[in-house]
């Protein structure tokens, strides 16, 4: 089965083809704001590499966070477009997990985090099995102090992965079963295992799943007063 | 009937808009206003805007090739806004259209949103030819182009604060009247007298150039003294007042541009255009100067996919296609 795999929930942005589990071809590129100028150029760059059509393609797995959502709504929306003209279907990926399955080597509970700005971090922990991981929490947007307050709770021996460089010096001090390791940003050719993996089970990202993880809500601030609600025109529509 | 197949893809700001075009025909042409959506803040929210972008888009690309009988092998090209508008929203579509595009191995155009407005009489008046001057109104944008010719723009006008739709907005939601304001404020003026009360003209030393936030400070200031004294008039008379102070201008700034151009033809776009008071001023004063008047319809005014693929059509014939690393530019400028 040829996959195409768009990982955009970091300043890394990356994109994998892979014909099953084998991985093909593989573009990055680390840049904050470059995920538009990077997805449709890496795309054909990797296609031409491997001497695929766009036709050959069979299924598309995109990273759907968490993250700044301005980059994962660019992969995701280049995801929908190729699929959508393609006519194949989508898997998407969380970017915590991506993290952690890469990471999943040693016996310790693997912490995945992901900078998504304004001081805060996303989070999620999971358990080491052979041959993966499995989610014991769901993803969930912390403080960094929130976030040393639960590894300071947490019994067994931890390691944090991804953006945790991203994270106040010093903040670690004193939990000694904690450690720091690799990899610092998902990559798609992770992506590709598990998508692989969900394609051989069928199991298929439907419409309200291709969007990017949302655990903040919008900001929202037009304040305005409001002459009619002090009684004026009472007959206006509001 | 003739001419390229085109789809166009316009998420600038709170439209989600898809269109199939062929030359000056519509095919199809879909949309899915978030009016609602922004309506309880009063004005657009930039990410309330992009993340309703990410879910409308594939569906309506979708109903736009059906409603058009089209399927997407057959398309020519692929055409998505580029800019100006906001940056989280033109992303998705032009990242969507991007990709589209490339799996279909077809051209794709980055398109001017606003040099889509210029194009959109096209889709209704197939004749409409420069050198013409263009009022080009809406919540973000207002101002005055001079088309020498397709492709080659002069900005005679501008804003220098709010744009005429930002003025009509905020002046609703001052009054109660809800959001988009424009239309709003047209209906509240319906039977209205637009002589009730005087509200100034801003910039009349500067004559292509507007200025609305001087207006709202002094409605909102009319309004609380009225109320103070307890004499405020009826909102009919209120609301035709005010859109008459914002029609004015629109309307004598952009025939002040018609004479200077020395053209014999004026058009119009943006949601702004779709004001029924300003469309009958517009067309006195375009028949009583002998000008020829081209205002898309209502429909076409406000943002939608078939301007933007019809400013395509034009991009594709002179070969300016866009490259993968193409990315969208919020700030991009006309002329
Ligand atoms: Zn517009």
């Amino acid at each position: 089965m040829k996959i195409l795999a768009i990982e955009t929930s970091t300043p890394a942005s990356s994109v994998a083809l892979g014909e099953d589990d084998t991985l093909v071809a593989m573009s990055v590129h680390v840049d904050r704001r470059g995920h538009v100028e990077f997805l449709a150029s890496a795309i054909d760059f990797c296609f031409a590499r491997a001497g695929w059509k766009p036709s050959d393609l069979e299924l598309v797995a995109v990273d759907v966070g968490p993250g700044p959502y301005t980059g994962l709504r660019a992969g995701i929306a280049t995801a929908q477009g190729i699929a959508a003209a393609v006519g194949v279907p989508i898997v998407t990926v969380g970017s915590l997990t991506a993290l952690a399955l890469r990471a999943a080597t040693g016996r310790r509970r693997i912490w995945p985090v992901i900078d998504v700005r304004r001081g805060q971090v996303a989070v999620a922990s999971y358990r080491p099995l052979p041959g993966g991981v499995v989610a014991d929490t769901s993803p969930e947007i912390v403080t960094p102090e929130e976030f040393a307050a639960m590894l300071a709770a947490e019994p067994e021996d931890s390691l944090l992965v991804g953006e945790w460089h991203v994270l106040p010096e010093g903040l670690m001090r004193g939990l000694h079963r904690v450690k720091t390791g690799r990899p610092r940003y998902p990559s798609a050719d992770v992506l590709l295992e598990i998508a692989a993996l969900r394609a051989a089970n069928d199991d298929f990202a439907g419409a309200e799943e291709i969007r990017p993880l949302y655990l903040r809500e919008p900001d929202a601030a037009i304040n305005w007063t409001d002459f009619r609600e002090e009684g004026v025109w009472p007959g206006a529509p509001s | 009937m003739s001419g390229p197949l085109i789809l166009g893809i316009e998420t600038s700001c709170d439209e989600t808009g898809v269109a199939v075009v062929e030359g000056s025909t519509v095919r199809s042409s879909v949309l899915a206003s978030q009016t609602d959506l922004h309506a309880r803040f009063g004005g657009v929210v930039p990410e309330v805007a992009a993340r309703a972008h990410v879910e409308a888009l594939r569906p309506l690309v979708h109903r736009a090739l059906t409603t058009a009988g089209v399927h997407s092998d057959q398309l020519d090209a692929v055409a998505a806004t580029q800019g100006p508008g906001l940056a989280g929203a033109l992303m998705v579509g032009f990242s969507f259209g991007k990709a589209l595009a490339w799996s279909l191995e077809k051209p794709f155009l980055g398109i001017d949103h606003m040099e889509g407005h210029l194009f959109a009489p096209l889709l209704d008046h197939g004749a409409y030819a420069p050198p013409a001057v263009v009022l080009l109104a809406s919540g973000g944008h207002s101002q005055i182009v001079h088309v020498h010719d397709w492709g080659r723009y002069e900005l005679m006008g501008a804003t220098i604060d709010d744009a005429a739709g930002e003025a009509f907005d905020k002046l609703a939601r001052f009054m109660g009247l809800g959001f988009p304001g424009g239309p709003a404020i047209d209906r509240a003026s319906d039977g209205g007298d637009p002589t009730a009360v005087r509200f100034p003209r801003a910039l009349p030393d500067r004559p292509y150039d507007f200025s609305f936030s001087g207006l709202k400070t002094s409605v909102v200031t009319f309004l609380e003294k009225a109320k103070a004294e307890k004499s405020v008039p009826p909102l009919a008379d209120v609301a035709a007042s005010l859109q008459e102070a914002i029609v004015d201008v629109l309307v004598t700034k952009t025939f002040n541009a018609v004479e200077a151009a020395e053209v014999t033809t004026v058009a119009g776009g943006g949601g702004v255009l779709a004001n029924r008071r300003l469309r009958a001023r517009l067309q006195e004063e375009a028949d009583r100067r002998g000008v020829a008047l081209y205002l898309p319809s209502p429909a076409l005014c406000t943002d939608n996919g078939a301007m933007i693929a019809s400013a395509g059509t034009f991009r594709l014939g002179r070969g300016d296609v866009a490259s993968w690393p193409a990315d969208v530019n919020p700030a991009l400028r006309l002329a």
